[in-house]
């Protein structure tokens, strides 16, 4: 009963990807429908067009195994032998070396930012606390 | 028939592989043996060995890919769940990952500029840490390769989700809305899916950064090549 309802609830996701596929096509976006899907849907569910229940067991499963679905497009890499080579070899360390950059900078940058932001709210807050009390 | 067949046998292939090895990576809780990566090279060891090119494994291997679309519309459900949240902290969620996409983008010009990487091989790395089928979009639109593009991007999202316990170590960036936004804007969904092991809040984090990274970048790229490699 459960398998039957993720799979309708995983057609009802092929549905909204479909739908910003042919979103992107009609406007020439370079934005994927795949991403203009994932903003109808949230749009749709804040708005309670589409119950959360409709696509809740659906949405977890997917999200569940998505590191899978990643797999058949990894493989492909063997059809990439010129990647053992010194330009595959400078290639794959740039890559990697400026992911762990934007990483490291990002984290602490957002960690900082939310700390900040979140001091002032609690000042204001106590501003406002404050004065009404007194 | 017996195409149906095996490409039934690939599906398994695939599916069978990538639980043994989560099975081996929750025991041993050991950050190098993430499954996409330990499956992907049990997988060609496997298709070399039988000699089976990887267009014969895609008849397959297209069904599980084909459910890549309805998944990245599936992330809407964590972002919706998050949604007070993510009202509230807009504006450092929007700060946090432009600021990382920039820094992404232009480290990795140029460190390609210093290394003198050659010149399409250095505007198809561009776009690494945005999900795939924008990064091929961007590519296409800057003049690089494609299919270089996709490897970058694989790069950028497997080792970015290995190194990322480390890094956060070192820097000591322990919350998880900085974790969430750091693995969303530098490893697009593979991050994502890291990002979930710090919980929900980091795993919404990080599907939000990945799509607003997948807008920004789209801007963003044309830009930087304009000014660095022209």
């Amino acid at each position: 009963m459960k398998a039957i309802r993720i799979c309708l609830q995983i057609g009802i996701l092929f549905i909204f990807s479909y739908i910003g596929t042919f979103i992107q096509n009609l406007f020439h976006l370079i934005i994927p429908g795949s991403i203009i899907g994932l903003i109808l849907l949230f749009i749709c569910l804040t708005l309670k067009v589409i119950p959360v229940e409709l696509i809740e067991d659906g949405a977890g499963f997917l999200l569940g195994i998505l590191t899978l679905l990643f797999v058949p497009m990894t493989v492909g890499i063997m059809n990439y032998p010129s990647l053992l080579s010194w330009q595959g070899l400078l290639l794959f360390g740039i890559v990697v070396v400026s992911t762990a950059i934007t990483i490291v900078i990002s984290g602490i940058f957002s960690q900082h930012l939310e700390k900040r932001t979140e001091k002032k709210k609690e000042a204001s807050e106590c501003n406002k606390s404050c004065s009404q009390h007194s | 028939m017996q195409q149906i067949l095996f490409a039934t046998l690939m599906i398994l292939l695939t599916i069978i592989s990538y639980f043994f090895m989560t099975k081996l990576y929750i025991r041993f809780n050991f950050s190098f043996l993430l499954p996409v990566l330990t499956s992907t090279i049990l997988i060609i060891i496997i298709l070399v060995a039988f000699q089976i090119p990887y267009e014969r494994y895609m008849q397959g291997g297209q069904w599980i890919n084909s459910l890549l679309g309805p998944a990245v519309v599936a992330l809407a459900y964590p972002l919706y769940k998050q949604r007070e949240f993510l009202r509230k902290h807009a504006v450092v969620i929007l700060a946090s990952v432009t600021f990382a996409g920039t820094v992404g983008m232009l480290s990795a010009a140029l460190l390609a500029k210093v290394t003198s990487l050659g010149h399409s091989l250095s505007l198809s790395i561009l776009p690494k840490s945005v999900t795939t089928p924008v990064a091929i979009a961007i590519t296409d639109g800057i003049g690089g390769n494609a299919s270089m593009a996709v490897v970058a991007v694989m790069i950028a999202g497997i080792f970015g989700s290995i190194l990322a316990p480390i890094l956060f170590k070192m820097a000591k960036v322990h919350s998880p809305v900085g974790r969430g936004i750091a693995l969303g804007s530098a490893s697009h969904a593979l991050g994502t899916a890291k990002a979930a092991e710090y919980g929900e809040l980091a795993f919404s984090m990080g599907s939000v950064s990945m799509s607003l990274n997948a807008l920004l970048s789209s801007i963003l790229a044309p830009l930087i090549v304009w000014i660095l490699f022209n």
